[in-house]
């Protein structure tokens, strides 16, 4: 009896501080994650305007937004193409950039942190450059760049055309210093007598790279694809500043509307928070189907 | 991850907002109308344009000494979302200016409280009769009414006309095309542009009242289906088209300056031009926009103000609101804007001529405002607005006839009307 009574308090001696400190955490963290989630995953059950109290409607704003709202299937469509490319150009820039400067010399380094500079950049602020630099008429510097070379000045922002480019454009040019820092510390972590020994057994410059650099940066590859895809996926100032301005949000004729964006439509300028809500669900399933894919190809590939 | 960021934030404010209002719409307790009472209003604007509405508030407080105002400032960016936030855990300030139907929307939840009882109809002889009926809820509920107005107007390059050989602004739709047209010959490159609405509604929205339509029938039910509507929308795209107006929106000061003969843009634009273009001082001037086959008719637009029906001094609030049309009132905030140069032009007709324009540019928009328009202060609208403006977008693009875009637009709007 008294060892049992005494077991609690001596674990309380022991551990009790360490508690007390997580505490204010804890607490940060259920009001402000745990708490908005479960409320949010609520919300999107429920018909709610911000102002008068939720109506309970179960599963009708996914049905409708699933299968009626075409709008919607238009923002999904445009992310999947944009996050696709995005992804798809930025890593392999981010992974060349990597490979040309990794040394330790000062020209690389000066190199390095030219193309992470976005990276530490306030994106508003980037984004209201680009918004500049694609002005219209004969001011903004694309256009400037287009007559030099005896070209008509492009309307960029309000051709429909050249919003989903434009838009992965902007996330290649932000992203890649990002991808190219992760790159080139997995490169240092390859060991150099891997190559030495490749070179003996007669490999090229080409059959290095692709049997040995390549599968050993497979962790850092799958990492800055998963990290990539949840910022892509979730695009929102690049929408919003840049060509907002143009036209309400989405740009010209919708051609730039992507997920969040709509989200932030639906939920702050038509009052459907309910609504909103589910869409950030549906959101949160794609981005985590998605991962899940894509960490299990990780695996499997490791398993090879 | 940066982009991660933005999100969760929207996110977190929708949840945090929405457990909030959970709480239910009880009424709030009135204090007492005899105790001291610190009222506050935020102002959707610049820092500025807050401190010419402080002018209003000190003025009050001096013979309302119980009552202090405080006017903070809202950027319009995020201005809707806290507002939003605001009313909907009924928290936060007692009055309220943003975008002209705003307080309507607000209002329609339960979020306002309607004027009327507290004597704001006398003020109805006072405003622009198109802006207040904008500010007028469909059943007749006052929810907020203007606080000022911003409305629009043709500036142009003199130096440009005259060369072209036309001896002043084109005051009917033939007009301007035939202006277009010779302006094209003498070298202009860009001779028309439109700044505020290019592609959106409220460009449309001049030229539809212009023909003698209008987006609702009196009682509200939508009227883009008419051959006024039709007429509007094929001279708009024509302009887009066939006469070279700019599809993206160039600021009017940047487009003046780069050699564009003719913009349409709002009214603040007449402040900054000689600021911003020295090179521009005395080859601009502004004009009431070309009339259409109906009539002159241009968009009036400006925010409207109301009080929230969670605030603890209600009473207190509305007399104030009443008091920001007397001509004290008016005078300061107008003299504090001046001083400012700041674009006001106050909700009151008659003295519109002492807004803090040059007197020339003063004249022109009182004259504008007589025969000015307002967005309808229909419900539904402003959820339709947006998509209305896509229907446009594709006719101007050539993605869809005018007809059909109409009739799209229309539809939208009585999906939304519900």
């Amino acid at each position: 009896m008294a060892i049992h009574a005494a077991a609690p308090r001596r674990r309380w001696r022991r551990y009790g501080t360490s508690y007390l400190m997580l505490l204010p955490f804890l607490g940060l963290f259920a009001g402000f994650l745990v708490w908005p989630l479960a409320n949010s995953l609520y919300l999107s059950f429920t018909k709610f305007d911000g102002v008068n109290a939720p109506e309970f409607e179960g599963l009708d704003n996914f049905r409708h937004l699933l299968f009626d709202d075409d709008r919607f299937r238009h923002a999904l469509g445009n992310t999947f193409l944009y996050v696709v490319a995005s992804i798809g150009i930025g890593t392999l820039l981010s992974l060349g950039l990597a490979l040309a400067f990794s040394g330790s010399s000062w020209p690389h380094r000066i190199m390095r942190t030219i193309f992470f500079l976005p990276s530490v950049t306030s994106s508003i602020a980037l984004m209201l450059l680009w918004k500049w630099i694609f002005a219209p008429g004969d001011f903004g510097l694309a256009n400037t760049v287009v007559t030099w070379f005896g070209g008509r000045a492009v309307e960029w922002l309000a051709t429909p055309g050249l919003t989903i480019p434009i838009l992965v454009l902007m996330s290649v040019w932000g992203g890649m210093g990002y991808g190219m820092v992760l790159y080139v510390a997995g490169l240092n972590t390859i060991p150099q007598e891997y190559y030495e020994a490749a070179r003996i057994d007669g490999a090229g410059t080409w059959q290095q790279f692709r049997r040995v650099t390549l599968p050993l940066l497979r962790p850092v590859t799958t990492y800055v694809v998963v990290t990539g895809l949840i910022g892509a996926f979730q695009v929102f100032e690049a929408v919003y500043i840049v060509f907002r301005g143009t036209n309400n949000i989405g740009g010209v004729l919708d051609s730039g509307l992507m997920i969040v964006p709509y989200l932030y439509d639906q939920g702050f300028t038509h009052f459907k928070l309910g609504y909103a809500s589910a869409i950030a669900w549906v959101l949160f399933l794609i981005i985590f189907a998605l991962s899940m894919v894509n960490l299990r190809i990780g695996r499997a590939l490791k398993e090879l | 991850m940066r982009r991660t960021t933005a999100a969760t934030c929207a996110a977190l404010i929708a949840a945090l907002g929405a457990g909030c209002a959970t709480s239910g719409t009880s009424e709030t307790k009135q204090a007492d109308a005899g105790a001291p009472a610190a009222i506050t209003w935020w102002s959707t604007g610049g820092d500025d344009e807050s401190a010419a509405f402080q002018k209003a508030a000190d003025l009050y407080s001096k013979t309302h000494p119980n009552v202090t105002i405080k006017v903070q400032t809202l950027a319009w960016d995020d201005a809707y979302a806290k507002l939003l936030a605001a009313s909907t855990s009924r928290s936060g300030p007692d009055i309220i200016s943003g975008g002209m139907t705003w307080t309507i929307q607000f209002g329609l939840r339960g979020g306002m409280v309607d004027l009327r009882k507290y004597g704001v109809e006398q003020l109805r002889a006072q405003a622009q009769p198109a802006q207040w009926k904008s500010a007028v809820s469909p059943d007749g509920t006052i929810y907020g009414i203007p606080l000022d107005m911003s409305t629009e107007a043709l500036y142009y390059r003199t130096d440009l006309l005259d060369k072209a050989g036309i001896k002043e602004p084109p005051k009917t739709w033939e007009e301007l095309t035939a202006d277009i047209g010779k302006l094209k010959k003498s070298g202009v490159k860009t001779p028309f542009g439109i700044d505020w609405g290019n592609l959106d509604w409220i460009g449309y929205f001049n030229f539809l009242y212009q023909a003698g339509g209008t987006f609702y029938t009196p009682d509200c039910k939508p009227s883009l289906n008419t051959p006024q509507a039709e007429r509007a929308l094929s001279y708009w795209i024509d302009l887009h088209r066939r006469h070279g107006a700019p599809t993206d929106t160039v600021a009017t000061p940047d487009a003046l300056g780069t050699g564009t003969a003719m913009v349409y843009g709002g009214n603040w634009n007449a402040l900054g031009i000689d600021t911003s273009k020295p090179e521009l001082k005395g080859k601009w001037a502004i004009a009431p926009l070309p009339a259409g086959p109906a009539a002159p008719t241009t968009f009036i637009g400006g925010r409207a103000v109301g009080v929230t029906s969670y605030s603890e001094h209600i009473q207190q609030a509305a007399d104030f609101v009443k008091f920001l049309y007397t001509d004290e009132a008016v005078d300061a905030v107008a003299a504090e804007s001046k001083a400012r140069n700041i674009a006001y032009i106050p909700p009151r007709p008659d003295k519109v001529a002492d807004s803090p324009f040059t007197p020339e540019h003063s004249a022109v928009f009182a004259e504008i405002i007589k025969t000015g328009a307002a967005a309808p202060g229909c419900p539904g609208w402003d959820e339709s607005a947006s998509d209305v403006a896509k229907q446009f977008q594709a006719a101007i693009l050539g993605k869809a006839d005018v007809k059909t875009a109409l009739a799209e637009a229309a539809k939208v709007m009585e999906r939304n009307a519900g």
